[in-house]
C-alpha cells in the first residue's frame, strides 16, 4: 500500500515541478494546517497566509488544509516518505514526542541561535506550560501556535430555571454530580434534556478522560519518557468511574460514544445543559448561541488540573536550507504577539505568546468577553498533554476501552487493565530499544 | 478491479502473437509488444510491482533495528490479533448484511420498473439517483441524520414520542447504520444490472409461460429468475468486492469505533499501515484479504455460470 502511493506521489510531485515555473526568486513553501474544531478556521487561515505574502514578496507559502490533528500527522509523514515535506506544519502538540523519537522533524535549536537568541529566552515568551510538548530532550522542536484547555460550558438559562446560580458553576465533581441531576429532563422513557455532555470519539476522548484522571491527582503518562503510560491506575480508575457513573448510574449524561460535534450541537440546541469541550470552540459557541452561557474551569476532585491541547509548528526533516529559513520566517510571523492574538479572537484558543496579552486590542477584547480570560488562567493548573511512541495507537487502546465502558460493554476495572496491556504491547519496541536495553543483554 | 478485466482482452489478443512468434520469432514479437508497452508498463507499476512488494512485506519485520526475514510470523501475529478477527467478522456480517438486501432491493425495484413510461423511467432516475452521490459526501450526509437527539431520524422519532438512539456511538448499532447508508447507496446501482438482465430475457419464454397459465409468482420463480441467474452471479460478486474495497464513509462516520465495532478489514489494514507504521502486518493482513476475495469471486461466477454453460 505505501509503495503504491509513494510512487504516485513521485508522479504527482514530478508533473508539478514540471508544469509549475518558478516565481523570479521567490521561495514556494506549503503550510500544512488542521481544523481540528467547530469554525471558520480555514478561511481565517487563508486571510492570515495571504497577509504574510504580501509582507513578505521573496517568500511564497500555500496554506494546504490538511484535516484533522490525526490527518495532519498521516498527510505529513506521507509528505517526508514522498520526499516533499512542507516547510512548516501546524501539528498537534502530542505527536511531537513520536516525531522527533522517530527523527521525521528537526529541532530547530541553530535557526534560533542565527537571529541571535538562546532557545530560554526565544520558548521564554511562551507560556511554561505549553513547553513540555514542545522542548523535547532540551531541544526545541515546535513553536507554539494555538492551543487550549478543556473548558465546562454551561447554559446560564437552564441553570436560573433549575434553580442554579449560573454564576456559580459546578467546582467540584460532587457539584457537577448534582448539578447534571438537577439539569436532567425527562418525559417518560426518553431523556429530552441531558444535564452534561463529553466528547468520546477518537482524539477528543482520550484528552477529556485526561482532564478528568489529572483532575483526580493522576498523571496519565510519563512526561519524561515516551514509553510509559499510566492507564491502570487507581487516578484514572475513579476518572473512568466518573463518567461511567454519570452514564449508568445517574443517567445524567447520554450512552455510547458521542462526537464532538454532537456534543456542541446538542448544548447549541439546548438538549444538553453542560459541556466539557476545548476551549477552541469558544468563539464558534459564542458567535452561535442563542441564549446566555458561561464558562468555568474543569471541576476536580482531587487537585485542580487540566492537559493542554491545540497545536505548535514544526519543520519535517529533510528541508533545503532556503525552504527551512522560508519556513522559520513564517513559523516566527505566526507566533508573533500581534498574530497569536488575531489568531486567538478569531478562533477562541488562547495566544501561547505571553505578549499578546498586553496588546491593547487584546485587553480590550477581553473587557467585552471575560469568557476568553477564563480559559487563559486555567492555565495556571494545566499540564503538559498526553505523548509517547506511537502516540495515536497507545491513545486509540484507552479511548476503545473508553467507548466500550460507555456503551455499558465493559466495567471500568477490566477496561483500564484491557487497555494498559495494549498500549505497553504497542510501545514494546521503543522500551526495548531504550529502558530495557541493558549493557551485557546484546 | 477495472484493470483485471481490461487485462483479459489484453492477454487473449497476444495469445496468437505468441502463436504466431513460435514462427517468425523477432517481427511477430515486436509489435504486439510494442503496442502493448503502455498498458504493459503502467500494470507492472500499478499492479504488479505492487503485489510483489505486498508479499515481500509480507514475509518480513521493519523493526528499529532494521528488516528481517520471519516467514509466517506476521500471519501467525495476524490470525492471534483480537482486533483482526473482529474485523473479519464485521466484514463477514457487513457483507452478508449489504449484499442480500441491496440485490433483493435491486430486484424488486427492477421488477417494478422494467418497461417503458414517464413515471418508471423518472422512478429510475430517483432510485439511481444515491449511486451518483459520492460515498464521502453521502456518509457526511448521513452523519446529520444520525445525530443523536438532534439529527433527522432522532428528531421524527421524537415527534413520534419514541426515544432516539445514538446510532453511530453504539457498538451494537454503528455497524447496522453502516449497512443500511451502504444498501441506500447500492441498490440503485445493482438494479440497471438487473434491468439489463430483464430485458435480455426472451418475450418468447414469458410468452409460452402465459400460454402454460403460469402465474405471476410462477413466471417468477421459474422464468424470470433462472433466465437471471448470471446477472445475479456478476452483480454479487460487485457487490461483494464493494463491501471490501469501499470504506470510504467508515472514515467519515466511525473511523473504525466505537470499540471497534466498524472495523472493517480495509480500515484494519490502513490501520495497521498508516497509524502503526507496522508494514508487515498490513501486508500480510492484505493478502489474507484478497486471498479470501479471490476465492469467494471464483466460487460465485463458478455457481453463477455453470449450470448456464452446462446447458
Amino acid at each position: 500500500m505505501i509503495s503504491w502511493w509513494k510512487g504516485a506521489a513521485f508522479a504527482l510531485v514530478a508533473a508539478a515541478g514540471l508544469a509549475a515555473p518558478r516565481a523570479a526568486h521567490a521561495t514556494d513553501i506549503e503550510l500544512f494546517f488542521p481544523v481540528p474544531v467547530d469554525g471558520a478556521l480555514a478561511r481565517n487561515m487563508s486571510g492570515l497566509i495571504k497577509e504574510f505574502n504580501d509582507s513578505h514578496p521573496d517568500i511564497k507559502a500555500t496554506p494546504v488544509f490538511t484535516g484533522s490533528y490525526d490527518d495532519t500527522l498521516l498527510k505529513t509523514r506521507a509528505a517526508i516518505k514522498a520526499g516533499k515535506p512542507p516547510a512548516a506544519v501546524i501539528m498537534s502538540a502530542n505527536f511531537l514526542t513520536d516525531l522527533s523519537i522517530e527523527r521525521e522533524i528537526a529541532p530547530m535549536d541553530d535557526l534560533i541561535a542565527k537571529d541571535g537568541k538562546t532557545p530560554d529566552a526565544f520558548m521564554g515568551q511562551f507560556f511554561p506550560a505549553l513547553l513540555p510538548n514542545a522542548v523535547i530532550d532540551r531541544q526545541v522542536y515546535g513553536v507554539p501556535f494555538h492551543n487550549s484547555t478543556p473548558l465546562l460550558y454551561i447554559n446560564a438559562d437552564h441553570f436560573k430555571e433549575a434553580g442554579l446560580d449560573p454564576d456559580k458553576p459546578p467546582r467540584t465533581w460532587a457539584e457537577l454530580y448534582d448539578a447534571a441531576r438537577t439539569l436532567t429532563k425527562r418525559e417518560g422513557d426518553r431523556t429530552t434534556r441531558w444535564g452534561l455532555m463529553m466528547p468520546s470519539n477518537y482524539d477528543y476522548g482520550g484528552w477529556i478522560l485526561e482532564a478528568l484522571t489529572m483532575s483526580n491527582g493522576g498523571r496519565y503518562y510519563n512526561e519524561d519518557y515516551g514509553g510509559e503510560v499510566y492507564y491502570d491506575t487507581p487516578t484514572m480508575l475513579g476518572a473512568l468511574t466518573f463518567w461511567s457513573d454519570l452514564v449508568h448510574k445517574a443517567k445524567v449524561h447520554p450512552a455510547g460514544e458521542q462526537k464532538g460535534p454532537a456534543v456542541t450541537g446538542a448544548f447549541l440546541a439546548g438538549q444538553a445543559s453542560m459541556m466539557i469541550i476545548s476551549t477552541g470552540s469558544l468563539t464558534f459557541i459564542r458567535d452561535t448561541a442563542k441564549f446566555p452561557f458561561k464558562v468555568a474551569f474543569v471541576p476536580m476532585n482531587v487537585r485542580q488540573a487540566v492537559p493542554i491541547g491545540g497545536a505548535s509548528l514544526v519543520q519535517p526533516t529533510g528541508l533545503s536550507p532556503e525552504k527551512r529559513a522560508a519556513g522559520w520566517t513564517l513559523i516566527q510571523w505566526l507566533t508573533s504577539p500581534e498574530k497569536s492574538g488575531w489568531w486567538s479572537r478569531a478562533t477562541g484558543y488562547f495566544a501561547p505568546n505571553k505578549a499578546a496579552y498586553d496588546l491593547p486590542e487584546m485587553k480590550a477584547f477581553l473587557e467585552k468577553n471575560p469568557d476568553a480570560k477564563i480559559a487563559v488562567d486555567q492555565l495556571a493548573n494545566a499540564k503538559p498533554w498526553f505523548a509517547t511512541y506511537r502516540t495515536v495507537p497507545v491513545r486509540k487502546a484507552i479511548e476503545d476501552e473508553l467507548q466500550a465502558v460507555l456503551s455499558g460493554k465493559r466495567q471500568p476495572k477490566e477496561a483500564l487493565a484491557a487497555a494498559q496491556k495494549a498500549a505497553d504491547a504497542l510501545m514494546r519496541p521503543y522500551v526495548e530499544d531504550t529502558a530495557l536495553r541493558l549493557p551485557g543483554a546484546e | 478491479m477495472t484493470h483485471v478485466l481490461d487485462s483479459i482482452p489484453a492477454a487473449s489478443v497476444a495469445e496468437p502473437s505468441v502463436a504466431r512468434a513460435a514462427r517468425r520469432p523477432r517481427a511477430g514479437l515486436l509489435l504486439p509488444l510494442a503496442l502493448l508497452s503502455p498498458s504493459l508498463v503502467f500494470l507492472a507499476l500499478f499492479t504488479y510491482w505492487p503485489v510483489v512488494e505486498v508479499l515481500w512485506d509480507a514475509t518480513h519485520a521493519v523493526t528499529r533495528r532494521g528488516t528481517r526475514f520471519v516467514g509466517l510470523a506476521n500471519f501467525a501475529a495476524l490470525f492471534a490479533d483480537p482486533t483482526f478477527q473482529r474485523a473479519l467478522l464485521n466484514n463477514a456480517l457487513y457483507a452478508l448484511g449489504t449484499v442480500v438486501p441491496s440485490l433483493i432491493l435491486a430486484l424488486a425495484f427492477a421488477l417494478a420498473l422494467n418497461g417503458a413510461g414517464r413515471v418508471r423511467a423518472l422512478m429510475r432516475a430517483v432510485f439511481f439517483l444515491p449511486v451518483m452521490i459520492p460515498l464521502v459526501a453521502a456518509a457526511a450526509l448521513f452523519l446529520f441524520l444520525f445525530l443523536p437527539g438532534i439529527g433527522l431520524i432522532d428528531h421524527h422519532l421524537a415527534r413520534l414520542g419514541l426515544p432516539g438512539a445514538n446510532w453511530l456511538g453504539d457498538p451494537d448499532l454503528a455497524l447496522s447504520a453502516i449497512t443500511v447508508l451502504t444498501v441506500w447507496k447500492n441498490a440503485g446501482y445493482y438494479m440497471l444490472f438487473i434491468l439489463a438482465g430483464l430485458q435480455a430475457i426472451p418475450d418468447e419464454a414469458r410468452e409460452a409461460a402465459l400460454l402454460d397459465g403460469a402465474g405471476p409468482w410462477q413466471r417468477l420463480r421459474f422464468v424470470t429468475l433462472p433466465a437471471l441467474r448470471p446477472t445475479f452471479a456478476f452483480v454479487g460478486v460487485i457487490a461483494l468486492l464493494n463491501a471490501v474495497t469501499q470504506v470510504d464513509h467508515v472514515f467519515v462516520l466511525t473511523k473504525g469505533g466505537p470499540s471497534d465495532a466498524t472495523k472493517l478489514l480495509l480500515f484494519y489494514i490502513y490501520e495497521q499501515a498508516a497509524e502503526r507504521y507496522d508494514a508487515g502486518r498490513a501486508a500480510a493482513a492484505t493478502v489474507v484479504t484478497l486471498g479470501l476475495l479471490a476465492a469467494l469471486t471464483a466460487v460465485s461466477l463458478a455457481r453463477g455460470q455453470g449450470p448456464e454453460a452446462a446447458r
